[in-house]
């Protein structure tokens, strides 16, 4: 992929089309017809059961290996995206939070934030920045998710708590300024702190050019970060779509009474 | 020809040019070495060498062999010596020489021994004492040349930096080191062994620690595809003594390294971390000893290989643990990373244990990179071939953060870390 950005991006472009997505792993198929639309500027919510196909919807989008696309389209400002590796992926600008994000022993934190960094910049045709540059930068992002430097000088995720796994997820996705974000249960694992401090940080970088889709299963993520909409996953398709009083509704009376539903989507 | 009679035809003409140079008949000179007495080559029959293919050693003209070396290229402060280090380099003539040619300058707590004090084996002998001396160890007796042999006194460290740079083909060096540390003398030893021509170097290391002494070694070999590496080292530790030792070796057409280790009454600590990367078509064998004779003593090991191309790394943990030897406190660990279909790992745990009243565990692993890892590297813009790169070094971290400035700062090191490092470095 060049190293070059796109136009910029205005509120209210389609950033994300994903049509009639058909997707499996090692023969079983997880996703049967995802179709889902995400405009610069909107959080979406996804919710469902466990095993509903959300987890395989936001790996497939950032181009897990493992998974294979058997139908469908997924176009990233009108590109196709699923004719991009990961990595092309990750520096055209689509993010994955991890639900749980990998420990890389021996590899320095610090150095796989710069090179990752570097990797989108260049990407944008930004000026990559030195060792001494990027410590300067990445200790002034941190303080985003009042995320200790000491956590800078080990490997990557490894001895970290859930809590400080996620706010190192966060912190890469200050560093990459992603247009698209797909934060895969962020708020799992998480103490009541952690999590204000996580939501406030992902509001932060919430802009009107971007947007963010927010996998979770609890109420009190979408207490913190309000979704224009939210959607309902089951058995690899998005049954029903709604705004936050949906999420709020699923919240009081669980999945049972939205089973079997077939609404329109957005 | 058979291989084994072609070797032992080029053993014979070895010892002959060797014996020459030395002024005395190959027999006697061979007999003089201690255990030498029964020649006899190793073959992939032998257990022992079941993976060791010496033709790289074979290879070499006994006819055109010379001891030339070149500088070191020593890093930026570590060639001046002080009052607490010292810096020497082998010459042409197996003689250790200061960088700048000079007689070396000997620190406070570091004293040569006089030459009678100096028998070849001295210590090796009393590390195996029943068993033939290694390949390596033979070989490099019946070459001709002096030992540095030093004495360690003082709590106070002291540091010893060593260098070998072989640059020309058909170069054959067997550098003997003996060292005595006194009770409660400290010695911080750091290797650097690098070849970039056809040739051969074969060290022979001997210490005797003292009651409560710590000797802690880094060492760094790295060669060309041609080149052989036959280390071999004799440890004796006496209770309360502690020894550390870290090694990193690539590149080689063929390395042995046999460290024998005898923690003579227990009560003792060694600690053994090894890291092989193995490329092209290196082969890189560690056949490593540790002999309890005593109660309580503790080890710690860990040995890490990464195979590429059709590299091939062998390693072989022997620890034994007779009766007298209760309360061992021994793990070792094997971990290896398996990186193409061609690349060959060869692992053996070897735990010899009669004491019953002990904790020994072992364990090996062998992996290729993890595709989860990855991938999370990729979702963050990281290209396939950099992230790669990223885990192999993360791999070899584990023991690289073990090594001693005096190590890290050789500029060979520092292309090692740029993984993966070329064939022909």
């Amino acid at each position: 992929m060049p190293a070059c950005e796109p136009s910029p991006v205005q509120t209210g472009d389609v950033l994300l089309s994903i049509e009639n997505l058909h997707a499996h792993v090692e023969g079983n198929e997880i996703l049967r017809g995802v179709s889902l639309r995400i405009r610069a500027g909107e959080i979406h919510a996804l919710m469902g059961r466990n095993g509903s196909g959300k987890s395989t919807l936001s790996k497939v989008i950032a181009g897990h290996p493992a998974y294979t696309v058997t139908a469908g389209a997924i176009h990233y400002r009108g590109q196709d995206l699923l004719a991009l590796s990961p990595e092309d992926r990750a520096r055209a600008g689509v993010f994955l939070g991890f639900q749980y994000p990998v420990e890389i022993p021996g590899v320095s934190n610090l150095e796989f934030l710069r090179v990752s960094c570097n990797a989108r910049r260049q990407h944008r045709g930004q000026e990559e920045l030195d060792t001494f540059a990027f410590e300067d930068h990445v200790r002034d992002t941190m303080a985003i998710v009042q995320m200790n430097p000491a956590f800078l000088e080990r490997s990557v995720n490894e001895g970290f708590s859930g809590g400080e796994k996620k706010r190192n997820e966060i912190l890469q996705m200050a560093l990459l300024e992603p247009l698209v974000a797909i934060l895969d249960e962020t708020d799992s694992g998480l103490d009541i702190d952690a999590l204000r401090i996580v939501a406030n940080g992902v509001k932060t970088l919430t802009l009107p050019t971007t947007a963010t889709l927010l996998i979770t299963h609890y109420q009190r993520l979408l207490d913190a970060i309000t979704p224009d909409f939210v959607h309902v996953m089951a058995e690899g398709r998005i049954l029903r779509t709604g705004d936050k009083d949906l999420a709020m509704a699923l919240e009081q009376r669980g999945y049972d009474w939205i089973d079997g539903a077939d609404t329109p989507q957005p | 020809m058979s291989n084994a009679t072609q070797s032992q035809s080029w053993l014979d003409t070895l010892l002959q040019v060797l014996a020459q140079r030395s002024g005395q008949p190959a027999g006697q000179r061979a007999a003089q070495w201690a255990g030498a007495r029964d020649w006899c080559w190793p073959t992939p029959r032998n257990e022992a060498w079941r993976f060791t293919d010496l033709r790289c050693l074979t290879q070499l003209d006994p006819a055109r062999l010379h001891t030339r070396t070149a500088a070191p290229p020593w890093p930026h402060g570590l060639s001046q010596g002080s009052s607490r280090h010292v810096a020497l380099q082998l010459d042409g003539h197996g003689h250790w020489r200061a960088p700048q040619g000079e007689t070396p300058f000997w620190p406070h707590g570091l004293m040569p021994l006089p030459t009678e004090e100096t028998t070849p084996g001295q210590v090796a002998r009393t590390v195996i004492s029943s068993e033939t001396l290694p390949l390596g160890a033979q070989l490099n007796g019946v070459t001709p040349g002096p030992p540095l042999a030093l004495q360690v006194s003082g709590a106070d460290p002291v540091h010893l930096a060593l260098a070998i740079q072989m640059e020309q083909a058909q170069a054959w060096l067997a550098p003997r080191v003996l060292l005595v540390l006194q009770p409660g003398a400290r010695l911080c030893l750091s290797w650097h062994v690098a070849a970039t021509a056809q040739a051969a170097v074969l060290p022979m290391v001997e210490a005797r620690l003292g009651t409560g002494a710590q000797l802690e070694e880094a060492a760094i070999a790295w060669g060309c595809p041609g080149a052989t590496f036959l280390g071999s080292s004799f440890v004796h530790q006496s209770p309360r003594s502690v020894y550390r030792r870290t090694n990193v070796t690539w590149g080689w057409g063929l390395s042995r390294d046999e460290p024998f280790i005898r923690q003579a009454q227990g009560q003792a600590e060694t600690h053994l971390h090894g890291l092989a990367v193995a490329r092209g078509r290196s082969l890189l064998d560690t056949h490593s000893t540790v002999f309890f004779d005593g109660p309580a003593g503790q080890l710690r090991q860990c040995h890490q290989a990464l195979a590429d191309g059709r590299g091939h790394s062998v390693f072989n943990g022997r620890v034994v643990v007779p009766r007298v030897a209760q309360q061992t406190d021994a793990s070792q660990l094997s971990r290896n990373l398996l990186l193409s279909t061609r690349a060959r790992i060869d692992t053996k745990p070897q735990l010899e244990i009669v004491a019953d009243d002990v904790q020994c565990t072992h364990g090996a692993t062998v992996s290729c990179l993890q595709d989860d890892e990855l991938f999370y590297l990729q979702s963050r813009g990281i290209g396939r071939e950099q992230a790669s790169r990223l885990l192999q070094r993360g791999f070899c971290e584990d023991v690289l953060q073990r090594l001693p400035w005096a190590a890290l700062a050789w500029s060979s090191l520092q292309r090692l870390l740029e993984i993966p490092v070329p064939d022909q470095p």
